[in-house]
């Protein structure tokens, strides 16, 4: 034999050794010693089992649970452990209608359903919501008796506390449409998944990763014995930004400033009106990281509705005219009113419309003439005459016609236009989402005249831009997207995305998501200046803001008085109360917002913003106390 | 009568190899059949896309045994510079799936090309050695002709290519005639590398020789699907629980009928289906060497020994992988595991095994020398 064929040789006994090693392995394995003795016998046949990771909770800001996990205990009805034979089934059936109080035709529609024939050892759900009381006794009734049981599965208790509704969301079963979708992601089919609110946007990071069990079971689908666990990975907690105790204060303020609202409405008008019906929404948002302290919608429902509600109890809830299930924080949108004029003073300070020191006389309203017809004479009314205001004194105090000139002009003065208004309107995130973690977020609305040619057919006019300079007609903004401007004002420029979440919990740890901007109101800071002091201003015992200041806080602050719906025969209309602020004002904390649907700027919008904001400064000087402590 | 004989001889110059490969095919297609049943009566798409890539397999197959290996001799550098750029190209532009880069879509279906790149690192390696007596300046050559691919490989990450690209060097420089005294040489130089290569190991791979090693510290499930193994071995017996889809310890195991393709047939067919794929990989290293041991010249010996190893080699570490004696690696069962690269690059591989055993003589210009 040649060396080369030696090698050949070699490298063919190498093969067939090492082939011959695996097969003993194998024997081994398979026969001589396997992990599975032999005399389990036949029909024993291993499955894999998917394990469900317990849900991860919902956290307040400092840990106060709002969404715990509860076992909901439910009856289920296993067709493959009836007897087969027709009268013994019968007699069964008879038998667990009396243990169970559950009617024999419900028991054996359960049992006859088409999964029945394919798969008789699945389990068919035939009530749930038990009480936990309820639940032990049934299971001592039906013990001995198969083909039903009773099962505990995991469901959610949400903190009583109304005002969190819309934030948490809920759990429920698949939705029909995306069960096939989850499914193929693991989900089990009986299984549940958020749905709204915080449960639905945080999904992922709540539910956890899935286990699974190996196990051995008979032929009837029952575990003889198990082989092998892969634990499933609980949830993280998701801890909201939100401080229980503040958004408490802040459902309070304003439910009760809605109330004293409802004022403006006048009754006995001899008009045919809509009905009047109280809305609100406040928000209390961090102006250094865009997360929300308190976020309150009114009316709200009940956390636990969908969870374990009555079924007429939610029907109320969608019928409700006041429609309880919109969030008003960011899903409606209204006229801001005067609350925009601090967005106007900055576009006329940056476009060059004006400075800081241009005076304008305010004679209490402005007239022009009807473009066609010299005879129709338009007016423009400011609240009341002025004299003369410079920019400071007219956001202090709220000078329509100051801001007539600036946007729309007037005689000699030029305004800056409508479309370089809407520029920074856009600028500032009007007229587009504030990128909130929560579902169903609007838009708003920022008109210009492309838009009105567009929308309507007609050319802007002048009459379209004096309502604009004072925040009304046809623009439209969220409560939220306010809170974010605020906060820009107040931090110099940075618009920040707004969360509900402040981080994740797991293992004790906090982990805390990163806070981020959708982008800059890029302005000097010279002009932010010029535009905290006129909000400064406002807040000063002679300004419209005085209403929402705190007891011993410096705070800036802006009222917003928006006409909306149809006029009373005098020509007055219902007004949206809206107030602004931030504080403290020398170095920032907090912007709040609050939107009341019927109301006053200053006399009933101002007070809750008081409230919320000395709730909020209480809160801080007692968390001093307690970590001053040595 | 003895003219047909040396027709059919012509044809299929080893009809045991043949059937070897053609039983090979045959168990798969069970094994995949039952692991991807969606009904007791029906095929699922997996085995129609089988049998589809088994056909094109065959013509491969026949195709490739009739080529004159002289040929791809004379190819071998283009057909060596071809499968480094088609691995530079997966790296480039790859589908992405299960976190690594590994195919390419031309169309409806995605090509794998370190399937093809293991071939063409036989050829090269074989077309430069069959020049040269094996010193070790040339040893170290054909080390950087397998390097290369094998660097581009794992990188997608395949470190079960990887791994096989490397045995299939080993067994060429053995087939070459390399000195025991420079293989030992190198074995000892890259055992000493091995702490740095393991530095340079991902995480999840770590994670699998951890839990190889241990598996009671089991912090990621991984053990898991070890544990899975062994109870489909154990609960297949002798006779197996059978091919009509049966639940099986594997169910959910993604990767069932292609990297634990072992294990599955095991299970369904028990000791004896797995004894009779043993046989069969044995009857393809009798008769794949046979033909390396009866070519008239070097580059046939290494070419038909080169890829005879590939072949063997990877179904011994697949094996290895499925009964626990090596670490949890993606390696699929030649000719058996789902994939259609693989079934057709190991079918054109045993095609070049029967050319080489039609005694063709393969001495042709050496373009290795003359550049």
């Amino acid at each position: 034999m040649t060396a080369a064929a030696v090698r050949v040789r070699i490298l063919q006994g190498v093969l067939l050794l090492l082939l011959l090693i695996v097969a003993v392995r194998v024997t081994g394995m398979q026969w001589l010693a396997p992990v599975i003795p032999p005399e389990y016998g036949d029909g024993l046949a291993p499955r894999t089992l998917q394990v469900e990771p317990s849900r991860g909770l919902i956290v307040d800001r400092d840990g106060e649970v709002l969404a715990r996990n509860v076992p909901e205990f439910r009856v289920l009805l296993v067709p493959g452990d009836l007897p087969d034979d027709v009268e013994e089934r019968r007699s069964a059936l008879l038998a667990l209608e009396r243990a169970s109080g559950i009617s024999f035709a419900e028991l054996e529609s359960a049992a006859a359903t088409e999964l029945a024939i394919v798969d008789p050892y699945a389990p068919v759900l035939v009530e749930d919501g038990l009480d936990p009381e309820e639940a032990i006794q049934l299971r001592a009734r039906l013990s001995g008796l198969p083909g039903l049981r009773v099962e505990a599965s995991p469901s959610r208790l949400y903190a009583d506390e109304p005002s969190l509704a819309h934030i948490l969301g809920y759990v429920g079963k698949l939705p029909a449409d995306e069960a096939e979708m989850l499914t193929d992601l693991g989900y089990p089919l009986d299984g549940q998944v958020g749905l709204g609110g915080v449960e639905a946007i945080y999904e992922d990071d709540l539910r956890g990763s899935p286990g699974r069990r190996l196990v051995l079971s008979d032929p009837q689908g029952r575990e003889v014995e198990l082989l092998a666990t892969d634990s499933a990975q609980p949830g993280a907690d998701a801890v909201l930004s939100i401080d229980l105790d503040l958004q408490r204060a802040t459902a309070e303020a304003l439910a009760r400033g809605m109330d004293a609202g409802m004022a403006v409405v006048r009754t006995n008008t001899g008009q045919q009106r809509p009905a009047a019906i109280p809305l609100g929404a406040a928000l209390v948002m961090d102006v250094r990281t865009g997360e929300l302290l308190a976020s309150v919608s009114l009316p709200s429902y009940d956390p636990n509705l969908f969870v374990s509600g009555e079924d007429e109890e939610i029907a109320a809830v969608f019928a409700d005219k006041a429609n309880p299930l919109i969030d008003r924080t960011y899903m409606a949108q209204r006229s801001p009113g005067s609350i925009f004029k601090p967005l106007v003073a900055l576009a006329t300070l940056e476009e060059g419309t004006a400075t800081e020191h241009t005076v304008i006389y305010s004679r209490g309203a402005i007239t022009i003439q009807d473009q066609y017809n010299p005879g129709v004479v338009y007016v423009f009314r400011d609240w009341m005459a002025h004299g003369n205001v410079d920019m400071r004194r007219a956001l202090a105090r709220s000078s329509d016609e100051y801001f007539y000139y600036m946007v729309g002009g007037y005689e000699d003065f030029e305004g800056m236009g409508p479309d370089a208004l809407a520029e920074w309107a856009r600028a500032a995130g009007l007229g587009s989402k504030t990128g909130i973690d929560r579902p169903g977020e609007i838009p708003g609305l920022v008109p210009d005249s492309e838009w009105k040619e567009a929308e309507f057919g007609e050319p802007w006019l002048l009459g379209d831009s004096y309502p604009y300079a004072i925040g009304q007609g046809y623009l439209t903004v969220t409560p939220l997207q306010m809170a974010v401007l605020t906060s820009a004002i107040a931090n110099g420029g940075d618009l920040l995305q707004p969360r509900v979440v402040h981080g994740f919990r797991s293992g004790g740890i906090v982990k805390a998501l990163p806070s981020q901007t959708t982008g800059r109101l890029e302005a000097s800071p010279t002009n932010y200046q010029i535009v905290r002091e006129g909000m400064r201003d406002a807040a000063a015992a002679s300004g419209t803001a005085y209403t929402g200041v705190p007891e011993g806080v410096t705070i800036g602050g802006k009222t917003g008085t928006a006409e909306f719906g149809q006029p009373y025969p005098d020509g007055e209309f219902d007004t949206h109360g809206w107030y602004i602020g931030f504080a403290p004002y020398d170095d920032p904390e907090v912007a709040v917002v609050v939107y009341l649907e019927y109301g006053v700027g200053s006399t009933h919008a101002g007070p809750v913003a008081k409230e919320i904001l000395e709730a909020y400064f209480a809160q801080q000087t007692a968390g001093d106390r307690v970590e001053s402590r040595p | 009568m003895t003219i047909v004989m040396a027709v059919a001889r012509r044809a299929v110059p080893d009809p045991a190899l043949v059937l070897a490969v053609l039983g090979l095919v045959a168990v798969g297609l069970v094994m995949i059949r039952a692991a991807t049943m969606p009904d007791p009566r029906g095929l699922s798409s997996d085995t129609v896309r089988q049998i589809l890539y088994g056909v094109v397999g065959a013509v491969g197959l026949f195709g490739a045994s009739r080529l004159h290996v002289g040929v791809l001799r004379r190819l071998a550098p283009l057909i060596y510079l071809g499968s480094v750029a088609s691995l530079i190209l997966v790296l480039a532009l790859g589908a992405e799936e299960f976190g690594a880069r590994r195919w390419i879509a031309l169309g409806p279906i995605t090509v794998q090309p370190s399937e093809f790149a293991k071939i063409a690192t036989v050829i090269a390696v074989a077309a430069y050695a069959a020049e040269r007596e094996p010193s070790v300046k040339f040893t170290l050559v054909t080390l950087g002709l397998a390097l290369l691919p094998m660097a581009l490989v794992l990188v997608e990450p395949d470190l079960g290519t990887t791994l096989v690209l490397g045995a299939a060097w080993v067994a060429l420089v053995v087939t070459w005639g390399v000195s025991g005294r420079v293989l030992g040489g190198m074995a000892a130089l890259g055992v000493s590398m091995l702490p740095i290569a393991f530095a340079g190991v991902p995480d999840y791979q770590r994670e699998r020789i951890n839990v190889f090693l241990h598996p009671d510290r089991d912090p990621l499930g991984s053990g898991f699907t070890i544990r899975q193994v062994e109870i489909a071995l154990g609960s297949g017996g002798v006779s197996g629980q059978g091919i009509d889809g049966a639940p099986s310890a594997l169910d959910g195991v993604a990767t069932r009928a292609s990297d634990f393709a072992f294990a599955q047939l095991a299970e369904q067919m028990g000791l004896i289906g797995a004894l009779v794929v043993l046989l069969l990989f044995a009857l393809v290293a009798w008769r794949g060497l046979e033909a390396a041991l009866h070519s008239p010249d070097r580059f046939g010996r290494m070419l038909a020994g080169g890829l005879t190893a590939t072949i063997v080699l990877q179904a011994l570490m697949h094996m290895a992988v499925n009964t626990r004696l090596f670490p949890a690696t993606g390696i699929p069962l030649p000719f058996v595991s789902t994939g259609g690269s693989a079934l057709v690059g190991m079918c054109i591989s045993a095609g070049l095994i029967l050319a080489v055993a039609s005694h063709r003589p393969t001495q042709i210009h050496d373009l290795w020398r003359e550049r």
